[in-house]
């Protein structure tokens, strides 16, 4: 195994999905579900039993729109008041409108979600408008129902093949270029329609712990999504808005306050006290866990002491049978103890992942991308905050419509000549007889994405990332050396990240204002309405590199007050005493 | 340039006892998202399963799949 | 080149492996019929779930919760006389993931078992499938010596949202057991009684505070003006949970009357308490509470800030 073997192979399909994570899956059962006749592949790079966000489950969802706790107008206000305005509602209102059914759906594949004694769902209240938390007792089968129902469903599985470059001919999507990361032989797949869900650009920032695998994102979701979206020439938005959140310290995973937050757990500073809002993600509130870090009055906690026995042993076994179960390991290898002890947090290194922020590759209520039959869902999809249910909702749309899609076309005409170039690119690292291991090209890109992008941003020092981000690129083209095919998915990875770290920081410099909180803190800059109330975009220049245009937010569909736009902003401290 | 040869401590463990390999076994192989275990093959034949590559994140489908029990996910020394 | 796909493979190909000397590789042959996700593997796998080593077994067990339906339902029921405590909880994981009502079929006869174990996973198994032939047994087993098994009639009772079963859930309610009487309390918010309500209210002076917390959160879906007083009185509990769900259940009713009884408990040190007091402040929007909320208007907690603000604008609007 893993030895490097010359060999290509074409298949064709009508709908190719890459990536069998979360929206995968839900795009594939949706095509075939609507045209049984289609030929549907869903591809991963590692086995969709268990590959993508939700690996080992999720404990709970934070956005479900259930009818009686949240209405569609409440949560696509809410979303919009997050992202300071910047958000395309139509899409997040259709997700809105139609995760509930997805629930349902999800419930019947045997996902549960938390229901009470008499067997309604337990919607806990956790944000302010309405109610959106629906716990999932049982959140560690997710995938297993998943995989039981691709199954059952027969759909075409190809596991262990990695896609690195998309085929575009006609103007419109051709296939994709796939790498076998067990024995380096190339797939290219000829589709009418494709549709990209590859998870989070996770592997951007370096950990803190300085291992480069101990990210918050499973450390799979490396961003080929994004940079092969970007090669093919489609429109990224908002990269600038990153993610950034708040997790155990050195174990490097989501503390889960929506879990503990219902049954009275929160994030206090040294002193016990709560710093900052619990009730939902956003910018602002990562800012103030910034300041409150910085400000002195760190380290930051949650704190679960003052419950008792029985709410956290109810707290524990949640949270150490799902999502990242190991959590229950690290904390007894530290001695902590929920009863007794605070858990100290920190902030996550930088990423992109729209379930989390705004950024991705821009889709609009249909997941189409800005190339026709190209698709995407899920983290590296632009819908806003749209966390695993927006994923499997997102992914339902994108597959519905590919089915749509491909009645009227048939494969699209590509240039052969970018197959062999791309050959040429993957194997490069494999034709050196020395050289520089991917794992160090990747670390010296990560720990460069820490020193100059981590936010406050400072123009001066992110065009020093550029520049050092130029020098790496440049060992990377001609230095880059693996000794077998598992390392030259790596190396294909450490160039994915290579191109994420570039457009972040490209994407951070165009946008000369501040927004977001902490995602975009340009500390030159303020907040510029008049300039910036846009969504921007970026593409690949006809120089090869990023290029930028603004495109402007959709006419809303739910109105905001102009009271509310600034509800998060308002909830701040009077100045002088935040000042302090 | 010659490369290194840098030790590792590696997280994941596999009770060779328990490990069921030598029956054709690869389910902590196959679950694995980084793709980090792989199977000790000697002359007689595959073995156990053990792990190749010190690229984990300790997320544990290989411990929980494992139809044995064979696999312990410890957490990477340097943040443990 | 490998296989590019993942395979289809034949059942009974599959299935042959079951005879495999070796049970490593039984439990290969188990593995891969329950990732067929194909019918057509759950009689093997009932035969898997007898096999002579434990470990097949179990495997058998877990892969059962790949499917439904009554044979899978009585492969599973049957494990539940297996000697090996582990082959016992995997099939009793497994009965708990059945979604199909008919899956029930095998179950309901099992119900009047006199093995403790047994009746606790087929009563859990049962619930979820809502069979209405399961609220005689239930009721039933509400007499039996086991806590866990009574509490989980009470769990198959409440699911079945019958308010003919309402003198069985109001005896559970009296239950010795902690865990019994607080799910029975939770199990009667479906009912529109006022016999559930009147039991709720006597849920309020329990001695344990997780079933005067039951009784405080459930009020909310099936109280009327009658529980209020009672709420009230609630506020005073030695505990802070149970405080935090009277004052959202007053919240939820309406009872404007308690704002005033609620605003000073913003001074109590407990910051879920102050939160939850300033949101629900915000939804009864009575102006004599006011000069407690404007205390608070710069509070360094950004949760209870934040309601508070949200309250006094409700106020004056």
């Amino acid at each position: 195994m893993d030895e490097i073997l010359d060999g290509t192979t074409q298949i064709d399909c009508d709908i190719l999905i890459i990536g069998g994570g979360t929206a995968g899956p839900m795009a594939a059962l949706k095509a075939k579900r609507k045209n049984p006749d289609a030929n549907v592949i869903l591809l991963d790079k590692a086995n969709v039993k268990r590959s993508g966000a939700i690996s080992m489950g999720m404990d709970g969802l934070n956005n479900s729109v259930i009818p009686g706790y949240a209405t569609p107008e409440q949560y696509t206000k809410e979303i919009t008041i997050a992202n300071d305005g910047i958000v395309d509602q139509k899409a997040v209102y259709r997700y809105a409108e139609e995760s509930y059914s997805i629930i349902e759906e999800l419930d019947q594949f045997g996902i549960r979600f938390q229901k009470d004694q008499n067997g309604e769902y337990d919607v806990k209240k956790v944000h302010h408008i309405g109610t959106y938390v629906l716990p999932m007792p049982n959140g560690d089968t997710v995938k297993k129902a998943l995989y039981r129902q691709l199954r059952k469903a027969r759909i075409n599985i190809i596991n262990r093949y990695m896609a690195t470059r998309l085929l575009t001919g006609e103007s419109r999507i051709a296939g994709a270029i796939c790498v076998n990361t067990r024995t380096a032989e190339f797939l290219v797949v000829r589709a009418k329609a494709v549709v990209m869900s590859l998870g989070a650009a996770g592997r951007l920032g370096l950990p803190s712990s300085g291992y480069l695998y101990g990210t918050y994102e499973n450390a799979s979701n490396s961003g080929e999504g994004y940079s092969m979206a970007y090669h093919a020439g489609a429109g990224l938005a908002n990269l600038e808005c990153f993610q950034i959140n708040p997790l155990i310290k050195d174990y490097n995973g989501p503390a889960c306050a929506y879990v503990a937050g219902p049954m009275g757990g929160y994030t206090a500073n040294a002193e016990g006290e709560r710093f900052i809002e619990c009730d939902y993600w956003s910018g602002q509130m990562m800012q103030e866990f910034y300041d409150e870090l910085q400000g002195g009055k760190g380290p930051v906690y949650l704190k679960l002491n003052h419950l008792a026995e029985e709410t956290v042993a109810e707290i524990e076994r949640v949270l150490h049978i799902v999502e990242r179960p190991t959590r229950g390991h690290f904390h007894r290898g530290r001695g902590t103890d929920y009863r007794t002890d605070m858990i100290e947090m920190h902030i996550s290194e930088i990423g992109f992942c729209s379930g989390h922020s705004a950024s991705g590759v821009f889709v609009d209520e249909h997941a189409r991308t800005t190339i026709d039959g190209l698709y995407a869902a899920g983290d590296m999809a632009n819908v806003p905050h749209n966390y695993m249910l927006g994923a499997f909702t997102n992914g339902a749309f994108a597959g519905l419509d590919a089915v749509d899609f491909i009645k009227d076309v048939d494969f699209a005409e590509f240039d052969t000549g970018e197959v062999d170039a791309e050959r040429t690119r993957v194997l490069a690292p494999t034709k050196r007889d020395d050289g520089i291991p991917p794992n160090q090209i990747e670390y010296k890109t990560r720990r460069f994405v820490n020193d100059y992008l981590q936010p406050p941003k400072v123009t001066a020092k992110m065009e020093l990332a550029q520049r050092r981000f130029e020098e790496v690129r440049h060992d990377m083209e001609t230095e880059m050396y693996v000794r077998d095919s598992h390392e030259l998915m790596r190396a294909l990875e450490a160039s994915a990240i290579m191109d994420c770290a570039d457009m972040a920081a490209a994407a951070s410099l165009y946008r000369t204002e501040s927004r977001w909180g902490l995602y975009h803190n340009r500390v030159e800059y303020e907040r510029d309405d008049e300039n910036w109330f846009c969504h921007t975009i970026l593409t690949k220049g006809e120089d090869g590199k990023p290029a930028h245009h603004k495109r402007e937010v959709q006419d809303y569909i739910v109105e905001i007050e102009d009271d509310e736009k600034d509800a998060y902003n308002n909830q701040r401290v009077t100045k002088s005493v935040a000042a302090e | 340039m010659p490369l290194a040869q840098t030790s590792t401590f590696v997280p994941v463990v596999v009770d060779k006892d328990l490990c069921i390999a030598d029956k054709g076994c690869t389910v902590c192989v196959d679950v694995c998202p980084l793709d980090v275990l792989r199977i000790a093959v000697t002359e007689d034949g595959p073995e156990t399963a053990y792990m190749k590559y010190d690229e984990c994140w300790y997320c544990m489908p290989c411990e929980a799949d494992c139809p044995t029990g064979a696999v312990t996910v410890n957490l990477p020394f340097l943040l443990k | 080149m490998n296989a590019l796909f993942e395979d289809f493979d034949e059942i009974e190909e599959l299935a042959a492996a079951l005879d495999d000397p070796s049970p490593g590789a039984r439990i290969m042959a188990v593995i891969d019929l329950a990732d067929s996700a194909d019918p057509a593997a759950i009689p093997h796998l009932a035969r898997a779930i007898k096999d002579e080593a434990v470990g097949v077994r179990k495997q058998a067990a877990q892969a059962l919760t790949d499917f439904d339906g009554p044979d899978a339902a009585a492969a599973l029921v049957s494990a539940l006389a297996d000697s090996d405590p582990a082959v016992i909880e995997a099939a009793a994981i497994s009965l708990t993931e059945l979604k199909d009502p008919v899956s029930g079929d095998a179950i309901l006869p099992h119900l009047d078992t006199t093995d403790t174990i047994k009746l606790k996973a087929c009563l859990a198994g049962i619930k979820e499938l809502r069979r209405t032939e399961a609220m005689g047994p239930a009721i039933d087993a509400l007499q039996h010596s086991d806590n866990g098994v009574r509490t989980e009639a009470v769990g198959v009772i409440g699911w079945l949202q019958d308010e003919g079963s309402l003198p069985a859930l109001r005896d559970a309610a009296k239950d010795n057991d902690t865990q019994v009487r607080r799910t029975a309390l939770a199990a009667l918010g479906f009912s529109k009684s006022e016999h559930a309500e009147a039991t709720l209210i006597q849920g309020l002076a329990d001695d344990e505070w997780i079933v005067r917390e039951a009784a405080a959160e459930t009020l909310a879906k099936t109280g009327s003006a009658n529980c209020v007083p009672h709420l009230r009185s609630a506020l005073g509990d030695d505990f802070w949970q149970v405080r935090v769900k009277a004052v959202r259940s007053l919240g939820k009713l309406h009872a404007k009357e308690a704002a005033i009884e609620i605003a000073p408990m913003m001074d109590i040190p407990v910051p879920n308490l102050r939160k939850e007091c300033a949101a629900v402040l915000g939804e009864m929007a009575v102006a004599e509470t006011l000069p407690y909320l404007e205390k608070y208007v710069d509070d360094p907690d950004p949760d209870v800030r934040k309601n508070v603000r949200w309250a006094m604008g409700k106020i004056a609007a």
